[in-house]
């Protein structure tokens, strides 16, 4: 009870003020603030770890140069195989970093916001990877890719009337949406999470003083707090990830015919 | 020093509670829906201005019935989509046309520096190992020679001993044989004195035996003295 008095309404935790643009459909919020500090982020990274072209990488260019590797041998050679490597692991490895970039802000201390948690962003995206994949079809497969695609050869006649429908509906309908919620929830679940174990610690520790109990459930709260940050992390990352690889998977799967 | 580590952990937890929480009380929720609800009917009236002074209330309602609703967390915002595919695009563009670039020609770069210089390794190697195997067969041709010269050596030193061996047996034969010649001479040179000497004895035995007329005693005596005097004589020869 006396959480459910404490908490805000979930819009409290995602909804922010404009802060210029006020109203219109331009307006600038902070959601919209992380996405560019995270492109910026991306940008010093990448832009000056490539600018220097030491022999034996260090600092800044170590980095680039991992993370480019890290997706080229992780994402790009596992889906779409040595010959495309190179034209897709640059677009593999900015959609995660900056993915990744922007659920990390989950844990900055002061902002504690992914700005994922606002279903624009991971709709966005995977607007962006729906258009690709299918794009990617037509060009390898020339205009019968959509019917190619749903239709997947060795199949009965008769199950076609059902096998067609299905296989239409779960790639070209239901990915965007799974890709989208996927991330989106995820990364909403984290910040509430945060947020509930943080006003509790707020509570317990710092508003009331409510006696012995308060010494001794309110470690507990920080404990799950401090837990949950570092879960974060792992979510952040393994969030962009999966949905790098799945958008590699669908662009790759759209290079071949079905079989 | 124990305690100076609780006393440093106690703060380190102190401000982590702080700068965690902080955002939870930074604002009371109840403050900040009542602006937003001010902020929505400012809107209302001012989107239904021309509507409200024609009597018509019907939009300005509809839209107090919006603000009293909250937003929807699972509708997409058009700012934010909007806002977020410019900076998508922005990191996309530069990133895949710029900086990607020159980090995979880095890349390619070094790979290709490092197969250069394994690739040179690998010939070194070959060459060391071609290097080798050559010196070994003209070390095997060397140590082959030696044992020639040392076949050869023995077999002169041998032929050597040889020759050696047959002259001295020669001359041991040339000087044995004419030992035995000497000898032979010697022996023979003896028998003609020797047969000389027993000549001029019996000469002169048949002398005295004419001289006297001699008994069975006598002859005996005489011949015993006779071969006595013959071995005395073989003697002194």
């Amino acid at each position: 009870m006396i959480l459910a008095e404490l908490l805000p309404s979930l819009n409290e935790l995602f909804s922010w003020p404009d802060m210029f643009n006020e109203h219109t459909a331009l307006a600038f919020n902070k959601t919209a603030l992380m996405a560019f500090v995270s492109t910026i982020i991306c940008l010093l990274i990448f832009g000056l770890g490539s600018r220097k072209r030491a022999l034996v990488p260090a600092g800044l260019q170590n980095v680039a140069e991992m993370g480019y590797e890290v997706i080229e041998e992780n994402v790009s050679l596992q889906t779409v195989g040595a010959e495309h490597a190179k034209t897709w692991t640059p677009f593999f490895a900015t959609l995660f970093f900056w993915i990744f970039f922007i659920n990390i802000w989950s844990i900055i201390p002061f902002i504690q916001f992914p700005a994922t948690s606002r279903l624009a962003i991971p709709l966005m995206l995977a607007l962006i990877s729906w258009v690709l994949f299918i794009a990617v079809g037509f060009k390898y497969q020339g205009k019968g890719y959509i019917w190619k695609a749903i239709n997947p050869s060795g199949v009965p006649f008769a199950l076609k009337f059902l096998v067609v429908p299905i296989e239409f509906f779960s790639k070209f309908l239901m990915r965007p949406f799974s890709l989208t919620i996927r991330l989106f929830a995820n990364m909403t679940a984290g910040h509430v999470l945060l947020a509930i174990f943080a006003i509790m610690v707020n509570e317990l520790l710092i508003v009331r003083n409510s006696g012995w109990y308060q010494a001794v459930f309110s470690p507990l709260p920080f404990v799950g707090l401090v837990a949950f940050t570092a879960f974060e992390v792992l979510v952040s990352v393994l969030q962009a990830y999966i949905f790098t690889i799945l958008t590699a998977v669908y662009i790759a799967e759209s290079m071949h015919e079905e079989h | 020093m124990r305690i100076r580590r609780f006393m440093l952990a106690g703060v380190i937890a102190g401000v982590t509670v702080l700068i965690v929480a902080a955002p939870a009380s930074a604002q009371d929720p109840g403050v900040k829906f009542g602006e937003h609800l001010l902020h929505c009917v400012e809107d209302a009236i001012h989107d239904n201005e021309a509507a409200i002074e024609d009597e018509d209330y019907t939009g300005f309602r509809n839209a107090l019935e919006d603000c009293e609703k909250a937003p929807s967390i699972i509708s997409p915002a058009t700012p934010e989509l909007i806002w977020g595919s410019v900076a998508f695009l922005i990191v996309a563009v530069v990133l895949i046309k710029f900086a990607f670039p020159a980090l995979r020609k880095s890349l390619a770069d070094r790979q290709e520096k490092i197969r250069g210089d394994l690739e040179g390794a690998e010939r070194a190697r070959q060459e060391a190992e071609a290097e080798k195997t050559r010196y070994e067969a003209s070390l095997g041709d060397a140590r082959a020679e030696a044992n020639r010269i040392v076949e050869e050596a023995r077999e002169a030193a041998e032929q050597v001993r040889r020759d050696l061996v047959t002259r001295a047996e020669t001359d041991a034969a040339e000087i044995r044989s004419r030992a035995q010649q000497d000898a032979q001479l010697a022996a023979e040179r003896a028998m003609s004195d020797l047969q000389q000497r027993v000549g001029e004895i019996s000469i002169e035995l048949a002398e005295r035996i004419v001289e006297r007329n001699l008994d069975k005693d006598t002859q005996m005596a005489l011949v015993e003295s006779y071969i006595s005097s013959v071995g005395s004589g073989s003697a002194k020869s």
